[in-house]
């Protein structure tokens, strides 16, 4: 299965390349190397923090860059996603090519947890528990006592400060995307989209979270195809995509997990509503893996343990719920990622973007729903 | 794999047949084809052409286009050298009248034969767009209205870019 799906990736990248390459010889021969801002305002889409060209969070069938057919373009960006427990900052370049190849780089950064004390959290409930247990302890079998034994060493974790959680998320994102065909904007009388097909290829620094956290893969492919429309007469554009991934959190959080390893397509939607030839106010929604279950301290799983110990009768009768609900805090349940946006573009070489993200759990915290602000200039 | 693997597949038909009906669409029309309004998808506004002030209002933006155009150096010179600019003026109120649901009485020529020679790109097309868009908000035409117009001249695009 595993072979089959690399053989896949493998496919993939060759026919983009060759594809690609087409393009550059073609163009070459013409000479299209020109600067060019042609594009009509907006249509080339906001960066996404992946590095192309899409809504705040899904990638579109739009060409970033302000050029048409007839040139070249390049945009840089710097997202800043302010969330309760995460900070992202994301700084990319984009070139796009003839309106037609986009190549793209993101590097995604920034500190998860800073509100949220988890080892904290462990300790101080782990140690008044085996406190309360010290009466009991004959009533337990040599198993359960091991397992008390390993979550008394998971309590002197405290003064090894918070490091696997308080930590930083890494990313790097290279990406490439082609306009297959269509026109997102002339073809107004038909309902054929422009569709693009895109991959990322994208690789995390963070070796320590991802271990935490279970994801089974630090670097990992994702392929995606796009289809984007503008509809005038009701002035909004409407973009959905298939993203074939096996990603946690868009790989902020590492690829695959003991809950699936395997990539599949998810579905990524926006909507967005033209206020004028400036402005647009829209909605975006990703669905997202739930790979990830329990989390992982040096060698110990230590959701699984607390689980175990949650199930000691003994232990239930002395603790109540408090066991089992501190293995429900400490595990983890990937949410879709949503998104409301508002993009004004002041002029043809700038575009802002200002969110409110809505992205669930990340690393443990909950409710990861904060502000998205992004500033992008072209060419 | 295996859902997966056939999921793509299906998508990868699909693709391609909406693929093979782009180009035939593009190289069987010229515009304007029916005389009316452009059939878009959905359909413009009943009431776009009163909103734009009847056919004297887009008169005024007609003028307030050209008065655009011949500021923008990407594209002036072409309308210097081979344009008309009051036989223009009057076809473009026709034409646009007709689009946005008026009377059918266009009388100039089809858009291939009026640009072909032109080899205009899309660079330049949009530079016309962008005109429109100033010349709506120099007469004050709302931009929702405006893009009943922008939706019923779009299509045009296939047969006017040539380059
Ligand atoms: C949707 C966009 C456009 C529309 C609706 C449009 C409409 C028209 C019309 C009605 C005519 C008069 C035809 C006749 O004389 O019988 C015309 C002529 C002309 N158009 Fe356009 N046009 C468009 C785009 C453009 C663009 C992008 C350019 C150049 C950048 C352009 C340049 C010209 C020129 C130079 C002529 C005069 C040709 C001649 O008299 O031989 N047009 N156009």
């Amino acid at each position: 299965m595993k072979a089959s799906g690399s053989r896949l990736g493998g496919r993939i990248a060759v026919a983009l390349v060759t594809v690609a390459g087409l393009y550059c010889a073609n163009a070459e021969s013409a000479g299209f190397f020109n600067l060019n801002t042609g594009k009509v305002w907006l249509t080339n889409g906001a960066v996404i923090t992946d590095g192309a060209s899409g809504g705040g969070i899904n990638p579109w069938a739009t060409i970033g860059g302000m050029e048409t057919r007839d040139g070249i373009n390049a945009t840089v960006h710097y997202t800043y996603a302010n969330l309760p427990s995460f900070t992202l900052n994301s700084v990319g370049l984009l070139v796009g090519l003839w309106d037609r190849v986009e190549l793209s780089y993101a590097w995604d950064t920034g500190p998860t947890g800073s509100t949220y004390d988890t080892v904290g959290l462990l300790t101080d409930t782990i140690n008044p528990l085996l406190q309360k247990l010290q009466p009991v302890l004959s009533l337990l079998s040599p198993v359960q006592l091991g397992y008390l034994g390993q979550l008394s060493q998971l309590g002197q974790l405290g003064n090894t400060g918070i490091e696997p959680f308080n930590t930083q998320v890494v990313m790097n994102v290279v990406g490439l995307k082609i306009r297959v065909f269509g026109d997102a904007i002339y073809n107004s009388d038909n309902l054929i989209p422009q569709v693009a097909i895109g991959g990322f290829y994208k690789w995390n620094a963070n070796k320590e979270l991802l271990h935490t956290l279970g994801a089974s893969k630090r670097k990992d492919f994702e392929a995606y195809i796009s289809a984007t429309k503008i509809f005038f007469p009701i002035s909004t554009l409407i973009s959905a995509t298939g993203r074939y991934t096996s990603a946690n959190q868009t790989g902020l959080v590492g690829f695959g997990g003991p809950d699936g390893n395997k990539r599949t397509f998810r579905g990524e939607f926006s909507v967005a509503y033209l206020l004028n030839k400036q402005t647009a106010l829209g909605a975006e929604y990703a669905m997202h893996s739930n790979n990830l279950h329990d989390i992982t301290l040096g060698d110990t799983n230590v959701t699984g343990l607390l689980n175990l110990v949650a199930a000691i009768p003994v232990v239930k009768q002395v603790a109540g719920s408090t066991v089992s609900n501190l293995a429900g805090t400490l595990s983890q349940h990937e949410n879709d990622w949503k998104d409301i946006f508002f993009a004004y573009a002041p002029n043809k070489n700038l575009t802002f973007v200002f969110a409110y993200a809505m992205l669930g759990q990340i690393v443990l915290a909950p409710h990861n729903n904060g502000v998205y602000m992004s500033v992008q200039a072209n060419f | 794999m295996k859902p997966i693997r056939s999921g793509l597949q299906a998508f990868a038909i699909g693709v391609l047949a909406l693929a093979a009906t782009a180009p035939a669409l593009a190289d069987k029309e010229d515009f304007p084809t029916a005389k009316g309004t452009t059939p878009t998808i959905p359909g413009i506004d009943s009431d776009a052409l009163a909103k734009f002030g009847g056919e004297e209002g887009v008169h005024k933006w007609v003028e307030a286009l050209f008065y655009y155009i011949m500021l923008d150096n990407r594209i002036n010179w072409i309308f210097e050298r081979f344009g008309n600019p009051k036989r223009q003026i009057e076809l473009n109120t026709q034409l646009e009248t007709m689009v946005l649901g008026g009377p059918a009485k266009y009388q100039g020529a089809s858009m291939s034969a009026a640009h072909s020679d032109l080899h205009i790109t899309l660079t330049q097309f949009n530079a016309v767009v962008e005109a429109a868009y100033n010349a709506c908000e120099r007469v004050n035409t709302p931009y929702h209205v405006c893009n009943q117009l922008i939706a019923a001249l779009a299509p045009f695009e296939r047969v006017i870019v040539t380059r």
